[in-house]
């Protein structure tokens, strides 16, 4: 029957788009570069050349307030109606992983300013124009003898901002790509890889002071453990996709098959994100070169690899709906 | 008493027509060229063996909705009646209530920038006890609406002489909306 | 000040660009803001989006529209109404509608108007015609419009001014069935749906070309198990996909399958012997015509197997007298429509369903209820629209001997016009008067109808828009829309009578007026207003319900009048009986067997019974007496046949440019097979051209497996030439462009059914 009944644009709609993307590769990038800071900080020795993993907590606390900044103000903005925004905070729901988002949200940036301030105390009292932040420095000094348990409540926050946006997605019944419960784990890691990168690109190029062999070489293994758990998480979720029911097999068929976003799955995503620095690594093993170069540009790659997941998820989530 | 709200679309007496299309537009003053209620029709077989699936796509009403679990200022709600409404005040368009739906029957108004759907055109119609626009419109009776809980009303009749399908029964919902299925030509 | 937000966020979206719809001459968008009065409460009405006319209900809602629903007064409508019936608001507020008079200003046809006052034009028309009345005489002006109560007035507008040239739609439409049933029955019948159990529908799209009661009753009919609807149509049509059985025939071969059930009944002896020998004549003739009529023989030529056509011949038979073969109303057509239809009407005759209970019946009017009740049951009604007859030949030639010998003097033929305009033959033809009527849409061939009303001296349209037709007017006069109309009061006969009135819903928007008020204007300042008894619309009604204040209070208060007269069927006993013991008086005219039979033995035919062979006709067309296989073949030597047909959301050439009717379907794809499509190298959407002797046309392709591999489907009413229907205009294909204007044999019925070649763009 030729179709009489007008028109169809309104159910084949793109409702998330860059800004979403753009938002959860943030979310995680904010919480994956400050879990990662906080182990590093828990876990570094204090005899090893301590400057690189410095520059990493460094890196954090930097990268993880200004991405979920970023964030919130993408959120905002791309509301069909932004100034009705406060509604969120005013009223929960807590059946909507969007609202307990919120809630996480509201705990967890506020605590990471902490850390900024904490990590960054001799340099607010260096600069001299830095001062209006005095009274603020002093009251963080007063948290200091909290350090750790805000230390502990900010990587439980960051665990729930790195799963929930996950939990968002795979909430929704309605769209085959998403409501996967592996998917929270898929994000989780791919923001804690994101969050290594990250450190490691900032630390490098901003904050470091000496750098060796030594520390280049484990922090490109480090880069391949976490390639190297993403690529099969990718793999299980979507062998899990063809054996669940409903529309799921078709969906992830076409979602892999069909279209431009297949290919920023092949290419962007597994070529570019996890493929290239994979092959970078193990070049960069064997023959036992180990430039700054590499490490740098390694890192931007998985953060790219990252975002291209996070566009690809949201795009073809809505897109092949099987 | 509460209400237990049924619609039944029989897809054997709908013809495809999009009565029920305008009449909820102007009942409602749905904006151009966005629907809360569309019938598809699909050519189905090789010919000569064919049949035509006509099916009707809107807010089915759910008992369990997803589109109001996943609203994080609760603009989407359930009224005692099993009901779902949108509160216009409190919707901050996130559209994840529409991305939610596996029915595909929300949108978003482009005039007040809020999330929309069928009503049952509630509060002009169904309230006052009313049929909803669709059902009175329709030419061939395809649609009836009612409360199960009345034994008289003909939703109840036709629920138990006639073969009801639910759509996407599968994921629990338990829409309020149902299908009698087409009985004539190619199924699939 | 609401209000007037609301519609000029209306008026914004409504439109392509406010800019645009103000620069439309005469546009309700030229006019800004305007204010809409109104009730707010159901003033009961007739609807006009289509010709069925159904009873509706509406009532304004805070001043910004007009919610419309089924009259439930009318018990068949209960609030049912179809999607154009629901979107009349969407063209009284149409941005794009004519509000003001318009006087052509550059060449015709140029599109250039100036606006201008209702009296300026009323005057400019009554001199005009007048003058061309003086120089070439009244006939040289033609008038046409679609049947109804405004072709009833329009007619006596004619006569009153002189001219026999009045043209109704019929020629276009269903001038074969009015001609075959006058020619059997001396008047048309009726279906009895409802009550029937076995229907034979030879593409009768009921769920496409809605008419509320019909289509109701078609619906319920479909989906009962225990009844069966069998379709012949060449494309998967709605009806067809609700069929029993779905029989894809050939384009244009309807009259063969029916010749070979007449053929098997006949063979079989399984027809009523008792009602063709009681009530018939010209049996003998018919069972000779069919005698090589065999199911083999139709097979070739409809691609049905034979099989088929002996089952369905023994299934109807068993179902009789509750079967119907239904004529339809207007399905694509062939030289050989009245040959078909007449071959309809004879199998019906030989299942032996006239006058019973699920069969077919006369219409049950006024007079015929008071006849036989032997009391005024029914009040009558008197005819406000006197039209005397002139005594002049036609430009078409019917009524007079030759082709249109049997053309009824009351439609004519309109594809007679044309070729009589460029040859100025019989006489002169200077002027046209065209009301509710868009010939150069819906008439074969508007090509050359143009060509020819280029020559015309004076052409007035009265229309809601500035359509296609009205693009080619001296002056277009913006007719109220149906809401904003009160007209007279008409006659619905069906099992009972029942009168229905059109009452104004909302007052007219700057003044527009109904051709009522037009043409007793006329009249008056061409001097004859004196032929009216009436001067203003109470008047009418008050004149044609004969002072009957309690009719005139009904049909105003519930828009629809019945007399709780119980259905009649003369020869089903039981009917008969509720009627007489209603109306005692009756009583007498029962016959033995307590029927009214003697209602079909003085029927308006020559012989006064019912006509299987037509003496007259036979005379005047040697052949056609008797239904025969002729003029099946529509192809004419091209591989490929263009059928048209109509969608459930537009009319005719009428809704295209409505806003909501137009966001539902907005242009016509040509329907086509896959295998036709592979053949021409055709995709899904690529343009493509239809092709034949009279034009080549651009066309989209529409893929679709509901079609035979050698037709071609497109929705009629598409590809318009009228840049003021900005919604609608340039989009899709005109099929009418590439149709002949010929007749079909007798009848002068316009043939639709045409041979095209696919040619790759």
């Amino acid at each position: 029957m030729s179709p009489m009944w007008g028109s169809v644009e309104q159910y084949e709609m793109v409702h998330w788009s860059w800004a979403i993307a753009i938002y959860l590769f943030l979310a995680g990038l904010s919480s994956g570069s400050i879990i990662v800071a906080l182990l590093v900080k828990w876990n570094r020795h204090e005899r090893s050349n301590s400057s690189i993993w410095d520059a990493m907590i460094k890196a954090g606390a930097v990268v993880a307030p200004t991405a979920i900044f970023l964030g919130l103000l993408l959120l905002v903005v791309d509301l069909g109606r932004p100034l009705s925004f406060y509604w969120l905070l005013i009223r929960y729901n807590i059946t909507s992983v969007m609202s307990l988002g919120v809630l996480f949200l509201l705990i967890y940036t506020p605590i990471v300013m902490v850390f900024m301030l904490l990590v960054f105390e001799r340099s607010v009292i260096k600069h001299p124009f830095l001062t209006p932040l005095e009274s603020l420095i002093a009251l963080v000094k007063s948290f200091h003898s909290y350090a750790k348990i805000i230390e502990y409540f900010l990587f439980g926050a960051a665990l729930c901002i790195g799963s929930y946006t996950g939990f968002l997605l795979s909430a929704l019944y309605a769209i085959p790509l998403w409501n996967s419960p592996l998917l929270p784990i898929v994000f989780l890691t791919s923001s804690l890889s994101s969050g290594v990168a990250v450190n490691i690109l900032i630390g490098l190029l901003f904050f470091k002071s000496t750098i060796n062999t030594e520390s280049i070489k484990y922090l490109l293994v480090l880069d391949t453990r976490v390639i190297l758990t993403e690529l099969p998480l990718l793999g299980l979720f979507f062998i899990g996709l063809f054996y669940a029911g409903g529309d799921a097999p078709n969906a992830a068929k076409m979602a892999l098959t069909q279209g431009f976003w297949a290919g920023i799955f092949w290419l962007g995503v597994i070529g570019v994100g996890l493929g290239l620095p994979l092959l970078t690594v193990i070049i960069a093993l064997r023959s036992h070169v180990y430039r700054v170069g590499y490490v740098v540009i390694n890192s931007m790659v998985v953060i790219l690899g990252v975002l291209m997941l996070r566009y690809y998820i949201i795009y073809a989530g809505q897109i092949y709906l099987g | 008493m509460q209400k237990q709200y049924r619609l039944l679309y029989d897809e054997n007496l709908c013809i495809g027509c999009q009565a029920c299309s305008v009449a909820c537009r102007m009942e409602n003053s749905v904006p151009d060229n966005v629907y809360r209620v569309q019938v598809h029709m699909k050519t189905l077989g090789v010919f000569p063996n064919l049949g035509m699936q006509y099916e009707r796509h809107s807010c089915v009403m759910c008992e369990n909705p997803p589109c109001v679990s996943v609203c994080p200022t609760n603009a989407s709600f359930q009224s005692k009646d099993g009901l779902v409404h949108i509160d216009e005040k409190s919707c901050i368009s996130c559209k994840y209530c529409i991305l939610a739906c596996p029915y595909h029957a929300r949108f978003i108004n482009p005039l007040k920038n809020v999330v929309e759907k069928c009503t049952f055109c509630y509060e002009t119609r169904v309230s006052k006890e009313l049929l909803p626009a669709c059902v009175s419109t329709c030419p061939t009776d395809a649609l009836s609406f009612g409360d199960m809980r009345q034994k008289e009303s003909l939703v109840h009749q036709k629920s138990h002489k006639e073969v009801l399908v639910f759509p996407k029964a599968h994921l629990g919902t338990k829409p309020k909306v149902a299908f009698i299925p087409n009985r004539k030509g190619i199924k699939s | 000040m609401v209000y007037l937000q609301a519609r000029r966020d209306f008026l914004k979206i409504a439109t392509t660009g406010v800019s645009a719809s103000v620069l439309i001459p005469g546009s309700l968008g030229a006019l800004g803001n305007v204010a809409l009065k109104g009730e707010d409460k159901f003033i009961r009405s007739v609807c006009e989006m289509c010709s069925s006319r159904c009873p509706m209900e509406a009532r304004v809602v805070n001043g910004k529209t007009v919610l419309i629903q089924g009259n439930s007064f009318a018990k068949e409508m209960g609030t049912s109404l179809c999607a154009k019936g629901v979107a009349g608001a969407s063209q009284l507020y149409d941005s794009q509608r004519l509000v003001t008079p318009l006087i052509r200003a550059g060449k015709r046809g140029e599109n250039k108007w100036r606006e201008a006052s209702w009296d300026e034009a009323l005057s400019l028309i009554s001199t005009k015609l007048s003058a061309l009345k003086e120089r070439y005489g009244a006939r040289s002006v033609i008038f046409s419009a679609k049947t109804g109560e405004q072709y009833d007035l329009l007619r006596s507008f004619a006569s009153a001014f002189g001219s026999p040239n009045v043209f109704s739609h019929w020629s276009s439409c269903p001038i074969a069935i009015e001609s075959a049933f006058a020619h059997t029955f001396g008047e048309k019948l009726h279906r009895d749906f409802e009550n029937s159990r076995y229907i034979l529908n030879f593409g009768h799209n009921l769920f496409e070309g809605l008419d509320i009661p019909l289509t109701k009753a078609m619906a319920h009919f479909s989906a009962n198990p225990s009844k069966k609807l069998v379709v012949c149509d060449p494309r998967f049509s709605i009806i067809a996909s609700k069929a029993d059985e779905w029989h894809p025939i050939k384009a244009g071969s309807d009259l063969a399958f029916i010749l070979s059930l007449l053929h098997v009944w006949i063979r079989d002896g399984k027809y009523d012997k008792r009602f063709v020998d009681e009530y018939t004549i010209g049996f003998d003739q018919l069972s000779d015509a069919i005698k090589e009529a065999t199911p083999q023989w139709q097979q070739t030529l409809t691609g049905i197997d034979a099989k088929v056509v002996e089952r369905i011949a023994a299934e109807m038979y068993a179902a009789a007298p509750r079967c119907i073969i239904d004529w339809g109303h207007k399905a694509t057509t062939t030289k050989a429509e009245f040959q078909r239809t007449r071959a309809i009407l004879i199998a019906n005759i030989l299942m032996g369903n006239v006058e019973k209970e699920g069969g077919i019946f006369f219409a049950k009017t006024a007079e015929r209820i008071n006849t036989l009740a032997c009391e005024k049951v029914v009040p009558e009604l008197s005819d406000p629209y006197p039209r005397p007859r002139i005594n002049e030949p036609r430009i078409d030639g019917a009524g007079e001997e030759g082709a249109h010998r049997f053309v009824s003097r009351s439609h004519g033929v309109l594809q007679a016009i044309p070729d009589a305009i460029l040859a100025q033959k019989p006489y002169e033809i200077k002027g046209w008067f065209l009301t509710r009527h868009n010939p150069l849409v819906t008439v074969a061939h508007p090509q050359k109808m143009k060509e020819a009303m280029e020559q015309l001296e004076f052409i007035v349209v009265n229309d809601v828009y500035l359509s296609d037709t009205a693009m080619m007017a001296d002056v277009v006069l913006p007719e109220a829309t149906y809401l904003e109309r009160d007209e007279g009061i008409s006659k619905n006969a069906f099992k009972t009578p029942t009168y229905t009135m059109r009452n104004r819903i909302v007052q007219p928007i700057n003044q527009t007026k109904s051709l009522i008020e037009i043409i007793r204007d006329l009249a008056e300042r061409m001097g004859f207003g004196s032929h009216y008894a009436w001067k203003t619309i109470a008047e009418l009604r008050a004149f044609q319900a004969k002072g009957d204040a309690e009719l005139l209070q009904t049909l105003l208060m519930r828009g629809v009048a019945s007399f709780d007269v119980p259905p009649l069927l003369a020869l089903c006993a039981s009917s008969v009986e509720r009627f007489c013991e209603r109306y005692p008086r009756s009583h007498v005219s029962k016959d033995a067997q307590g029927l009214f039979s003697h209602m079909l033995r003085s029927l308006k035919t020559p012989s006064g019974k019912i006509e299987i062979f037509s003496a007259e006709i036979e005379k005047a067309f040697k052949g056609y007496g008797v239904p025969r296989a002729v003029d099946m073949d529509v192809m004419q030597g091209h591989p490929y046949v263009l059928t048209s047909g109509k969608s459930a959301v537009h009319t005719n050439g009428h809704t295209q440019n409505i806003p909501y009717l137009s966001m539902l379907l907005s242009t016509n794809p040509i329907w086509m097979h896959p295998v036709t499509a592979k053949e021409h190298g055709l995709k899904m959407g690529d343009t493509f051209y239809l092709q034949n002797a009279i034009s080549k046309e651009k066309a989209t392709v529409f893929i679709t497996e509901g079609i035979r591999p050698d037709t071609l489907f497109a929705y009629m009413g598409f590809g318009r030439d009228a840049p003021e229907l900005k919604r609608t205009h340039g989009k899709g294909t005109n099929p009418s462009k590439l149709l002949s204007l010929e007749s079909a044999t007798l009848c002068g019925a316009m043939i639709t059914n045409v041979g095209v070649n696919i040619v790759k763009a």
